[in-house]
């Protein structure tokens, strides 16, 4: 299922200046767009593995490295999501 | 008429540019020295333009409109938005309007139906391989996109047939020994953003070398059917080879040099073709 809206904001945060005021102040910025609650919770939360779900994946790891998540912690979360995904 | 001149292909990286200073000297040797292979084989073979075939790392489109192909006839296109790429040397790219637009008649008079700019950004895939292959001077750009993120993208049969009609349609193009090269870019294995983000599959890509080296279409086809979707989302970029294999008339690759590098998270392959 892909959200348009989150799609959206991680697209438009590909825009330096976009990623630097959503770092300081990410309240202000997702009031911007037409998100469901759960999904603005998963954005406050970094919940990667629900977000991974609703997102093409570029647009996922620029989001949070837009976000300022590195790489590595990144990667972790991902590798985390599939074995929760297959261990339940 | 124009000639072609001859076709390439060359992986690219994000991580080449923005990370370049973290890779070892060793790996940089490397990747430095497969990238100048290229470039000295395109500079042997003398292009006046370059036609160069690339995804769009959502740069130019997005999820409201996105094509599956699309021409672009500009003037001139601007270099990478990335700040990564910042010292790229070639922006803003001139571009080739007329040849584009003969690229762009002869796609519609086919039943092909590209989409089309008047001015593209050309990110990270179009221009890291033009930066990394050092060229003198660069010639104008004939930049398509080829969407390899996002479903539905074109079909590997689909990608045989573009490359087909872009070689015919470089040499009908009415100017007399125009030299016409083809770039392809992206590929070989890599997954982004997905939970094996950063693997590579270097079964696939040494497998994927040999198809291409075998030529054969049918067979590449049903490889690629088997094999890409598995190797990694980044791997749809193989499509832009496979065009590049069409228009050389599925015959000719020769392997430069193949890595697997994952520090970029890239199965790094470089490649020509005979013409």
């Amino acid at each position: 299922m892909t959200d348009y809206w989150l799609s959206k904001l991680f697209f438009d945060l590909q825009t330096p200046g976009a990623a630097a005021e959503y770092r300081a102040d990410r309240n202000s910025v997702l009031a911007r767009y037409t998100l469901a609650p759960e999904v603005k919770a998963a954005l406050l939360a970094d919940d990667v593995a629900f977000l991974a779900r609703r997102v093409n994946p570029y647009l996922l790891r620029y989001y949070f490295g837009a976000a300022g998540m590195t790489d590595d912690v990144f990667r972790a979360k991902l590798r985390a999501s599939k074995a929760e995904a297959v261990h339940g | 008429m124009a000639e072609f001149v001859g076709a390439f292909a060359a992986s690219h990286a994000p991580l080449i540019a923005r990370d370049w200073h973290l890779l070892s000297p060793a790996r940089r040797d490397e990747i430095t020295a497969a990238y100048r292979e290229l470039g000295r084989r395109m500079t042997v073979a003398r292009p006046d333009v370059i036609v160069e075939l690339s995804p769009d790392h959502w740069t130019n489109f997005f999820l409201d409109n996105l094509p599956s192909v699309c021409i672009g006839v500009g003037e001139t296109h601007d270099g990478p938005p990335e700040p990564f790429m910042k010292a790229f040397p070639y922006q803003p790219a001139a571009g080739h309007p007329a040849l584009a637009q003969h690229i762009l008649a002869t796609a519609l008079a086919e039943d092909f139906e590209p989409s089309v700019s008047h001015r593209l950004k050309l990110d990270h895939g179009f221009c890291i391989p033009l930066w990394r292959m050092e060229l003198s001077h660069l010639p104008p750009l004939v930049p398509i996109i080829i969407n390899d993120l996002e479903p539905p993208m074109l079909s590997v049969r689909r990608c045989l047939a573009w490359g087909k009609l872009l070689a015919r349609a470089i040499e009908g193009f009415p100017e007399k020994n125009l030299r016409v090269a083809i770039l392809a870019t992206g590929g070989l294995s890599h997954s982004i953003g997905e939970p094996d983000m950063g693997a590579i599959d270097e079964a696939f890509d040494r497998d994927c070398i040999d198809a291409f080296a075998k030529g054969a279409e049918e067979p590449l086809v049903a490889f690629l059917g088997q094999r890409m979707a598995a190797a990694g989302n980044g791997t749809h970029e193989v499509r832009n080879w496979v065009i590049a294999h069409a228009a050389a008339g599925s015959r000719g690759f020769q392997l430069i040099d193949y890595r697997a590098v994952p520090e970029v998270y890239v199965g790094c392959g470089f490649a020509a073709w005979q013409s």
